[in-house]
């Protein structure tokens, strides 16, 4: 079926299959493999990517399903999506870097949604991405300190 | 000159003999009274722009022209035989390529990577290979199999019981235990249950396997790009040199992913039939069913001692549940090598089950091993009457127990006296309260290997623009090895860490390196590392001291600049090397072998507190204190990132983490990431870290491992630490509240 989406930014037209997740068309159907899949069950929030500004499993969502929304992942970029990176990388936010790209939109999503998040807030958001490294420290000092810059 | 040199190598507790190329180096070592410089300053990932974009390829990631994506069938019951399979039917799925039964694959690995006589549930019977992994999954559906249903022993009673073992039992003994303990003022028994704790690395087991008229080429996920480029040469019968493995970005291995797995041996052969290249990335759930665990057991101990404490005997047994497959882990080395015990007997039993195959997992039985002795260790101090860290003091061994044999260095004294400082031992008493949240201090002591050896090699080259390249054999697991390589050079050629770019996960790349376990691989690499950045430097300062007519040795290079040693004469390095041209100034380095006849181990100490809710069970782990003695430290921030993962995934195994199976039918029920619980932010406690150790001494650029000490004394310590709270000490982990709330009933 026919769908139409705009991904960071760039317009979409795509036929897809009914049963085609967002995560397979961004990773097999656009080459934007930014996007990771862990436990394809919606359990472990490496594969969140914003659809219309919300944190979205995209192992879970249908492609066909966001007709006509605005898709933002690891690949699209922004002012605050560089200065999270930049945070993860001087609070060694990460060891493999595997659920990263997970970890990094929900922070996106939240400190778009909410510019100053209280500690128990950053807690409680960012719980929904696993890191079997356990750079949890690292994630949670990283998105407060991006949030106090927020001014 | 190159010189063959023979040496001894302890792999997680296995010793090695390995023969070894070796070049003399004429590195000077590092001057022990210097403050740091850049090597044990912090450092961020040289790979972190990769990881944070998006950018970095992983396995999984990787996309070639005609890839087919392969799936593979597994058995659902615990044990059965296949009756029945359609191979033709799904060969005659719209889209398929490729189909292996039972038949295709019984020759390829030391045990078959497919079987018609599946032993557990998720056992691999078929294979295909498909355009899409619609048409893949297809095929599978139209495979059909029908399974006879076979009898299955799934639990350690059972499994003991029917007297089949992975590895044949085994026992060691010195001195005369039942004398001993015969003698003994004191006598206490125990005994622990270990569940099965879950890798969950969040990249799953993954292959792309691209098989050409010209060579093989494989992208794994691998603990080991050598050991997977040997297996695939013998396996497919093809010239080492004409098989590639790469693994340039890994997500986590944990163990579990050493050398070439099942998917990387299917991957390749439905490759090799399909003349295409074919993808393979396992399921989370037959992550869990078919990829490895750490070993559950049943581990008990008699221990005496003195009046005071001074330990007299351990008699200590494990029984271990390795499934279909892995090796005895040494789960009782804890017990052998951890105190000054004059009498200890171990016997070892790796019992066969109806599940999948066990696996390495961080410090595999050192730290479950770890976790039963050191809470029968408290039972003793309570028993004495004696604080459970001067009952550890009291214990100390001077030298190796087992071999007698001097430690390379050792400061576990001082890891128990700065653990006690920081967490406030002198003061746990008043920690308990007695309302309904009760709270609890406890320790435990960690040993480990960790001296890394030979073989490994480095080549280092610099060119025109002076931005060094740092060329390895290894595999980044994630534990930043690449940007302790990148420190380490930086320390030679007086450059900049980030000015450095390091190459590795190829073995197209560069000479052999090590692999990613044992808390062996930056211990091994680093000196090769400095060697081969020495080799670049000194050539370096010849060429300058030819254009500035200086002697070399009268020259060195920091901060980006040759400088005189007098500070008269400064240049930066691209005034030489942009003489280069195209040409590059290369230098390459290996790793010596560690001194003969000494024990080379890592220590620490970490001190827990937790609060137990005695009305609703939940224990929560507060604060942990973790002092590590493993050598010289050469990436602060790095390191602490270590200890941090390592105390989480200790943490997990010790409240929430459990393969269950159901006994009714032998299968896991807790396969996806839902019900399999590991910590997340939420659970994260304060955590103070810091290392005792100075360089040792007797190692190359004094450095021990890391990956593995921080995962081996947490869930102890926190076992401890619930005793010390509650009064009541728990047998068997996790400690979930139902656990928690029964033993306080």
């Amino acid at each position: 079926m026919n769908v139409h989406l705009t991904i960071n930014g760039g317009s979409h037209t795509l036929d897809v299959p009914a049963q085609l997740s967002l995560a397979e068309l961004l990773r097999d159907g656009l080459a934007l493999p930014g996007t990771k899949v862990a436990c394809g069950e919606g359990t472990c929030g490496s594969c969140t990517v914003l659809v219309d500004d919300r944190p979205v499993l995209a192992c879970l969502t249908l492609a066909a399903a966001c007709d006509g929304a605005k898709v933002r992942t690891i690949e699209g970029g922004s002012e605050l999506l560089d200065r999270l990176q930049a945070a993860f990388t001087g609070h060694d936010a990460f060891q493999c870097g595997f659920c990263t790209p997970g970890q990094l939109m929900s922070a996106l999503a939240l400190l778009e949604r909410s510019p100053h998040p209280s500690h128990d807030e950053i807690v409680d958001t960012m719980s929904g991405n696993l890191c079997r490294c356990g750079a949890y420290e690292g994630i949670a000092a990283a998105v407060a300190q991006v949030a106090r810059v927020n001014g | 000159m190159a010189r063959l040199v023979r040496t001894e190598a302890v792999v997680e507790g296995r010793v090695e003999q390995r023969y070894t190329v070796v070049e003399d180096d004429i590195t000077p070592e590092y001057d022990l009274d210097r403050p740091p410089g850049v090597v044990g300053r912090p450092a961020t990932r040289v790979t972190a722009r990769s990881r944070v974009t998006g950018a970095a390829t992983f396995t999984t990631d990787v996309r070639l022209p005609g890839m087919l994506e392969a799936r593979v069938l597994r058995s659902p019951h615990a044990n059965a035989r296949v009756a029945a399979l359609d191979l033709d039917a799904a060969r005659a799925v719209e889209g398929v390529r490729c189909v292996l039964g039972p038949a295709d694959a019984s020759t390829l690995g030391e045990t078959p990577a497919l079987s018609d006589h599946p032993e557990f549930a998720g056992a691999a019977v078929a294979a295909v290979a498909a355009d899409s992994g619609a048409a893949a999954e297809a095929a599978l559906a139209a495979l059909a199999p029908v399974f006879e249903e076979l009898g299955f022993v799934t639990d350690l009673d059972s499994a003991l019981a029917r007297q089949e073992f992975i590895e044949e039992p085994s026992e060691s003994e010195r001195g005369d235990v039942a004398a001993a303990l015969a003698a003994a003022e004191v006598v206490i028994e125990s005994e622990f249950d270990a569940p099965a704790q879950m890798h969950n690395a969040l990249e799953s087991h993954c292959a792309v396997a691209d098989w050409r008229a010209d060579g093989l080429t494989v992208w794994t996920s691998t603990q080991s790009i050598y050991q997977a480029r040997e297996q695939l040469a013998t396996m497919f019968e093809l010239d080492p040199e004409r098989v590639r493995v790469i693994c340039q970005f890994m997500g986590g291995g944990f163990g579990a992913k050493f050398g070439l797995g099942a998917e990387g041996v299917l991957a390749t052969e439905l490759s090799r039939r399909s003349r295409r290249p074919v993808r393979l990335v396992f399921s989370r759930r037959d992550e869990n069913r078919a990829a490895g665990y750490r070993t559950p057991a049943r581990i008990s101990f008699s221990i005496g001692a003195d009046a005071a404490g001074r330990l007299q005997a351990i008699e200590a047994s494990a029984v271990m549940g390795l499934g279909t497959g892995g090796w005895a882990y040494p789960i009782l080395e804890p017990a052998k090598a951890l105190y000054a015990c004059p009498n200890v007997h171990a016997m070892v039993l790796p019992v066969k089950q109806n599940l999948g195959p066990a696996a390495a997992f961080r410090a595999p039985g050192v730290m479950e091993g770890t976790w039963a002795l050191e809470q029968a260790l408290d039972e003793v101090a309570e028993r004495v009457g004696l604080d459970p860290l001067e009952l550890r003091r009291r214990n100390h061994a001077d030298t190796d127990p087992g071999t007698g044999r001097p430690y390379t260095s050792k400061r576990l004294l001082e890891s128990y006296d700065r653990a006690a400082e920081l967490a406030g031992w002198d003061s746990r008493e008043s920690l308990r309260g007695q309302g309904r949240v009760r709270r609890g201090m406890g320790c435990a002591s960690q040993y480990w290997w960790g001296g890394g050896g030979p073989p490994a090699y480095a080549e280092v080259r610099i060119g025109a623009a002076a931005r060094p390249v740092v060329t390895v054999g290894l595999q980044d697991l994630g534990t930043g090895v690449q940007t302790a390589c990148a420190i380490v050079a930086a320390e030679r050629l007086g450059v900049a860490v980030d000015e450095i770019s390091v190459r590795a996960g190829d073995t197209a790349l560069a000479g052999h390196g090590p692999f990613s376990g044992g808390s062996m691989t930056l211990a091994s690499i680093a000196p090769a590392v400095r060697s081969a950045g020495h080799h670049v430097r000194t050539q370096l300062l010849d060429l300058a001291a030819e254009m500035f007519e200086i002697s070399a040795t009268d020259l060195t290079l920091e901060e980006g600049e040759i400088r005189s040693v007098d500070g008269a004469l400064r240049h930066p390095i691209t005034e030489v090397t942009s003489k280069l041209g195209n040409a590059w100034v290369t230098g390459s380095g290996s790793r010596a072998p560690n001194p003969e006849g000494m024990a080379v181990n890592t220590f620490g100490c970490q001190i827990a507190t937790v609060a137990v809710d005695t009305a609703t069970g939940v224990v929560r782990v507060e604060r942990v204190v973790a002092v590590h003695d493993v050598g010289r430290i050469v990436n602060p921030m790095g390191a602490r990132s270590q200890v941090v993962g390592g105390i989480l995934q200790g943490l997990g195994f010790a409240l929430m983490e459990e393969r269950v199976i159901d006994p009714t039918t032998g299968t896991m029920v807790n396969a996806g990431l839902e019900d399999y619980k590991i910590p997340t932010l939420a659970d994260l406690p304060e955590i103070v870290c810091e290392f005792v150790g100075q360089a040792d001494p007797h190692l190359g650029l004094g450095i021990k491992g890391l990956g593995e000490p921080p995962v081996i004394p947490t869930a102890a310590a926190i076992g401890n630490a619930i005793a010390h709270a509650v009064g009541v000490r728990l047998r068997a982990a996790p400690y979930t509240p139902r656990r928690m709330l029964e033993a306080l009933a």
